[in-house]
């Protein structure tokens, strides 16, 4: 067991792991609400990974031939292609989880505010390098994506920026420009998440509310005792959650495309690109965007014309989230002692929701000014007016919740926990089947057998991760 | 995770060596996912593209009319020419041998031995109205430099070869291989040490139409095998099927090009 010990000395020591720049942190922030961005991030590392390794075989010349054949004949490229479209998924839910953790916390608030902006780019880049990246199938649903992408930008009075998105006309211009920009948003990407992760470093991860008094600035002291060093901790626990998002990224879809599954998976959800646009199932398909652009596409019914339609749905919403560290400059907090923040975070993820199932449900029937009215005010009254009640009844016990709340907390926190050897039997449990599960996997042929080598990938990373949570919380909590 | 104040207090103490061989499993664990995923590399090895078995392709000009064997001219005057067979992207020189007088001779059957390894194979000889007609690879066995480099050199046309000036050879600028076309495509002198593999032709008297039917003789350069002429893969070098694109339909175009071994007189 000495020669363990020694290779991990000899690790930390290869590579200055103790002297790494990262801020430590208190036990309590590893939880899973203060990870929301480093799923986010660990999403991202896949999408780089993947896309990187896509660029080998995809060609604008051919862009939907060559995509299915990165499916059906090149080893291991099936589970590529799925957990790069999954990558995507998960990472657009991670970016609205932790946009949303932000905003009802008031992590935008000072000193973060820039750090927050840097956020609301993100996400738009995100999403629109989701667009570009599913056009570039050249599927049925594709080429929709980008007739509708030219209709909007004309309708904002934008058609002079069609030939820069979409080219010349011609369809090798249309695939090379979507790659050249899929390629240049994901540089945008990396360096913005690189600068976003330096102020979150500089100004110091955001505390736990009830640490910092329910109070903006929200700082924790680089010098408070709670604070551990970032290595080995930090390391470890941030390894577990890669794997943990990577195993999902590979397993979700793998399950999906499995030749018993994949008939019964609904166009929104499948692994693989539509029919090409020129087959004759491609009737057959809704022209559906993908499921994060649902929203979009109902509000693209709405009787109000397209521009207003648009503006209301795109650029609105992003200048609203922009000015958000501008509307609310006061120094509480607490959700509720920021009715109007929260009002609004509520009824935006309402609207997101209800426009996206309405859209799923009625792809691009015209919606009538009365039933638009019918779904909207609704959510709308009852949100604002909940909010407004509930504020009411919080301005008289806040003085109690917020000096006493705390402790009842932390008392029913401490009603169950996992004993350390019972963490520690899971962890060999689970390590073990690690080892076993990626075994089988070497069996199977990459090409014919893609989905089921992503089923025992994904469930292989997935074990792995839960080892070494395990081992993570038998050595360090 | 909440109530690690309290376990922080009473730790249920798990020994030293019983911690270093939970973090020995769970590296070991973390090395074999990684190691089983590395597999995965073999995603960088592309597809193989090619075909199946040796097409049989009808010799036609540029202008798809099939070539006359009667009418090929001899000795390659006044421009060369060259097919693509049994793949896109293997280039093989047509030729209608000839004497210094450029009247075309019989191409008999020979053994062609490989220098490399000592294996020989049977050339099937020229084919056409003067059993004439041989077709070579254009891409030289050396290190693959391809026509122009590689060219014939007919009679009266000399090359600068390791054994003096020669005609009626082709010969490689490049590096100095030379081969003899009279003789099923033989080493006459290196670099090389495998000899111009060969397309086997079909004369249809009938018609006076040239048909490629196969290649016998070393793999072509480059192309699966190509380094390893064992017995078998030099009578059915089935390295020639792949690494390059299928030539789509039942001919396959020769082009005319100036030789630039007449230029050098």
């Amino acid at each position: 067991m000495g020669e363990k010990r020694d290779f991990t000395d000899w690790f930390t020591d290869l590579l200055h792991l103790k002297d790494v720049p990262f801020m430590g942190v208190p036990d309590y922030m590893f939880s899973i609400e203060h990870w929301l961005g480093g799923i986010a991030a660990s999403a991202l590392a896949w999408q780089a990974i993947t896309g990187l390794l896509l660029l080998l075989y995809y060609q604008p010349s051919d862009a939907y031939n060559s995509t299915m054949a990165i499916i059906r004949t090149v080893p291991f490229g099936s589970i590529i292609l799925s957990s790069h479209l999954y990558g995507a998924y998960i990472m657009i839910l991670a970016v609205y989880m932790h946009g949303l953790h932000i905003m009802f916390n008031g992590g935008y608030k000072k000193p973060r505010g820039f750090q927050w902006i840097l956020g609301v780019l993100l996400f738009v880049l995100t999403l629109g390098i989701s667009f570009v990246g599913y056009s570039l199938t050249g599927d049925v649903l594709a080429t929709d994506a980008v007739d509708v992408g030219r209709g909007i930008l004309t309708s904002l009075g934008l058609q002079s920026l069609i030939p820069v998105f979409f080219g010349n006309g011609t369809e090798l211009d249309l695939f090379t420009r979507l790659l050249g920009w899929h390629i240049i948003i994901a540089a945008a990407i990396i360096l913005f998440f690189v600068i976003h992760f330096y102020l979150a470093e500089e100004n110091g991860l955001m505390p736990r509310l009830k640490d910092a008094n329910y109070r903006a600035p929200a700082i924790i002291s680089r010098s408070d005792p709670r604070i551990k060093p970032w290595w080995p901790r930090n390391f470890i626990y941030m390894v577990a959650m890669a794997f943990m998002v990577w195993g999902l990224i590979i397993l979700i879809p793998s399950i999906l495309a499995l030749p018993s599954v994949y008939p019964y998976v609904p166009i929104l959800f499948s692994p693989y690109p539509g029919p090409s646009p020129t087959s004759p199932q491609a009737a057959a398909v809704p022209a559906y965007p993908p499921w994060f652009f649902l929203f979009l596409y109902k509000m693209a019914d709405m009787p109000l014309g397209l521009r207003y339609d648009m503006v209301l749905s795109m650029i609105v919403p992003i200048i609203i989230l922009l000015i958000i560290p501008a509307i609310d400059r006061s120094e509480n907090l607490h959700p509720m002692d920021r009715p109007l923040i929260t009002a609004l975070a509520l009824i935006g993820l309402t609207w997101l929701i209800e426009l996206s199932v309405w859209s799923a449900i009625q792809p691009g029937v015209p919606v009538m000014l009365l039933w638009a009215a019918l779904v909207m005010l609704p959510p709308l009254v009852i949100i604002a007016a909940g909010i407004y009640v509930l504020n009411r009844y919080w301005l008289r016990i806040r003085g109690v919740v917020l000096n006493g709340g705390g402790a009842m907390q932390q008392r029913q926190g401490r009603s169950w926990f996992l004993s350390k050897s019972a963490a520690s039997m899971l962890s060999y449990i689970t390590g073990i089947l690690a080892i076993i599960v990626i075994a089988l996997s070497v069996m199977l042929n990459p090409i014919t057998e893609g989905p089921y080598i992503g089923v025992l990938w994904g469930s292989a990373l997935l074990l792995l991760s839960a080892s070494i949570f395990n081992y993570f919380y038998v050595l360090y909590m | 995770m909440p109530g690690q104040q309290g376990e922080g207090s009473r730790d249920d103490g798990l020994s030293i060596s019983r911690r270093n061989f939970l973090r020995a499993l769970v590296l070991v664990s973390g090395a074999a996912v990684v190691l089983g995923m590395l597999r995965g590399l073999e995603y960088l090895v592309p597809p193989e593209v090619g075909v199946s078995s040796f097409p049989r392709l009808l010799l036609v000009a540029e202008d798809g009319t099939p070539i006359k064997a009667s009418k090929l001219p001899v000795n390659a005057q006044p421009t060369i020419a060259l097919f693509p067979y049994p793949l896109n992207n293997e280039p093989n020189f047509l030729l209608n041998l000839g004497d210094e007088n450029n009247q075309p001779i019989e191409i008999p059957p020979t053994t062609v031995m490989i220098p490399q390894n000592g294996v020989t194979y049977e050339f099937p000889g020229g084919v056409g109205p003067s059993k004439s007609i041989v077709a070579f690879s254009a891409i030289c066995q050396h290190l693959g430099c391809e026509f122009p480099e590689l060219t014939f050199y007919p009679p009266g046309y000399k090359a600068i070869t390791a054994l003096g000036p020669k005609d009626r050879v082709l010969h490689c600028s490049c590096h100095g291989s030379t081969f003899d076309p009279y003789r099923g495509g033989a080493v006459v002198t290196g670099p090389t040490v495998r000899p111009l593999p060969a397309v086997v032709l079909e004369w249809d008297s009938s018609t006076d139409e040239l048909y490629a039917v196969r290649m016998i003789g070393p793999v072509i350069y480059g192309h699966p095998g190509y380094n390893t002429p064992t017995p078998t893969l030099t009578n059915n070098p089935t390295g020639d099927l792949q690494g390059g694109t299928p030539i789509s339909g039942s001919s396959t175009t020769v082009t005319t090009y100036t030789n630039p071994a007449l230029s050098q007189g």
